[in-house]
């Protein structure tokens, strides 16, 4: 008797991984045709390196790639295929804040106090009628004995978390 | 008493000495291993850049050949083949103008869009090089960057413009030199042909063409416009 229910509740945990499996493959393939990521443009006073926003282009198409959601990550001011434009998104952004932090401040206090800090506006817009689909605002924070760039990675990572996150609220709530 | 103070003196003076010797043979030393530890290319330790996959090049309104005249490398690198200096350095096997000549022709070559020479070509490129190989990153990755400056130029009219274009790419560091050198091979490859694409599928080139391609069978009704309009006024008159 117990064999039998432990057979029938593994029969049914089958069932039900194999009913999820197309689920899963459907979420990894790709949902737009391209993406396209623009160099982040600098709010008055933000001391950074123009070599920073390469970096963070850079970070943000590498991010992108990963996260799988589009059949291509393109180049700033590439062409698109009419036929293509609907399902291809923009990603711009103005980088608004950013404090290099106090590396005395970090030994001392610790807690995080004397962090670099940087601020970016993103917008996310759907290419064929600059549509705005999510337009988040990210706040990555570091320690001062690491590199600017860190924060540029880390800030990437966390707008791709948005997007990945605003594309799955609004699929959910099709 | 007094003579015992001048001995001790005598044995700290000559204890200091050693110390500063030994201090100046460790500089020496020093300084010579800094000189031997200068990376120098070896087939172990060089890599060959090449596209993986070619570039398509965007269509044209019209079918037109492109002609690749010069690559001149303004990086002003002393260096120019050396990648990396660190863990015995990684070196390319050939200049980076040379790999760029060679990709961006064969990119052109597979679309058929490369004239068998200067004289048949209806644009002449000639590209600038800035940058080619590792950038700061980090400390976490490897940011690979190529970035480049092309001049259009139509022979015919003699105008030209000029099209920049760049190409990134990150890609993990690696303990082992094998896995460093391919992912500095793979991080290169893909910023090349990055760059190679932004600047083949790129609008700034697509723009320029169009405002430099002036065919012979369009340079005649053009002319003859221009008077028709003139007339046009004169008759509402």
């Amino acid at each position: 008797m117990t064999m039998r229910l432990i057979r029938t509740a593994m029969a049914v945990a089958v069932a039900v991984l194999a009913a999820a499996l197309p689920a899963l493959a459907k979420d990894s393939e790709a949902q737009f045709k391209s993406v396209e990521a623009k160099h982040f443009t600098k709010a008055e006073g933000v001391e950074l390196s123009p070599e920073f926003a390469d970096y963070l282009y850079a970070e943000l198409r590498a991010e992108l790639t990963k996260a799988k959601l589009f059949g291509q990550v393109i180049g700033e001011g590439e062409v698109v295929d009419a036929a293509d434009a609907p399902a291809s998104i923009i990603i711009d952004g103005n980088i608004t804040e950013y404090k290099k932090g106090n590396a005395v401040k970090d030994a001392l206090v610790g807690f995080t106090a004397g962090w670099r800090s940087l601020k970016v506006d993103t917008t996310i817009k759907r290419r064929s009628d600059q549509s705005v689909i999510v337009s988040p605002q990210i706040h990555v924070r570091a320690s001062p004995r690491w590199k600017d760039k860190v924060l540029a990675k880390e800030a990437a990572h966390q707008i791709v978390k948005e997007l990945k996150q605003a594309l799955k609220d609004k699929g959910a709530s099709k | 008493m007094a003579q015992r103070g001048i001995t001790e003196a005598k044995m700290v003076s000559h204890r200091t000495a050693r110390v500063q010797a030994g201090v100046l043979l460790a500089c020496g030393l020093m300084a010579l291993n800094v000189r031997a530890n200068d990376p120098k290319p070896t087939p172990d330790n060089t890599i060959h850049v090449e596209l993986s996959e070619l570039v398509k090049p965007q269509s044209f309104a019209r079918a037109l050949k492109f002609w690749v005249a010069d690559v001149t490398d303004r990086s002003g690198n002393a260096q120019p083949m050396l990648v990396l200096k660190a863990r015995n350095g990684i070196f390319l096997d050939r200049t980076p103008a040379e790999i760029t000549k060679e990709g961006l022709t064969n990119c052109l070559k597979s679309a058929d869009m490369l004239a068998v020479d200067r004289d048949s070509a209806d644009f002449i490129l000639t590209v600038y090089l800035f940058r080619f190989g590792l950038r700061d990153s980090s400390g976490m990755d490897y940011f690979g960057k190529v970035e480049l400056a092309v001049m259009v130029k139509n022979p015919k009219t003699g105008k030209s413009q000029q099209v920049a274009a760049a190409g990134t790419s990150i890609a993990n560091v690696a303990l082992r030199k094998k896995n460093l050198q391919k992912n500095v091979l793979e991080n290169i490859n893909t910023a090349f042909g990055d760059a190679l694409r932004n600047l083949l599928r790129g609008e700034k080139l697509r723009d320029a063409v169009t405002a430099l391609d002036v065919p012979a069978a369009d340079k005649t009704p053009a002319a003859r416009t221009a008077p028709a309009a003139a007339e046009t006024p004169a008759v509402q008159e």
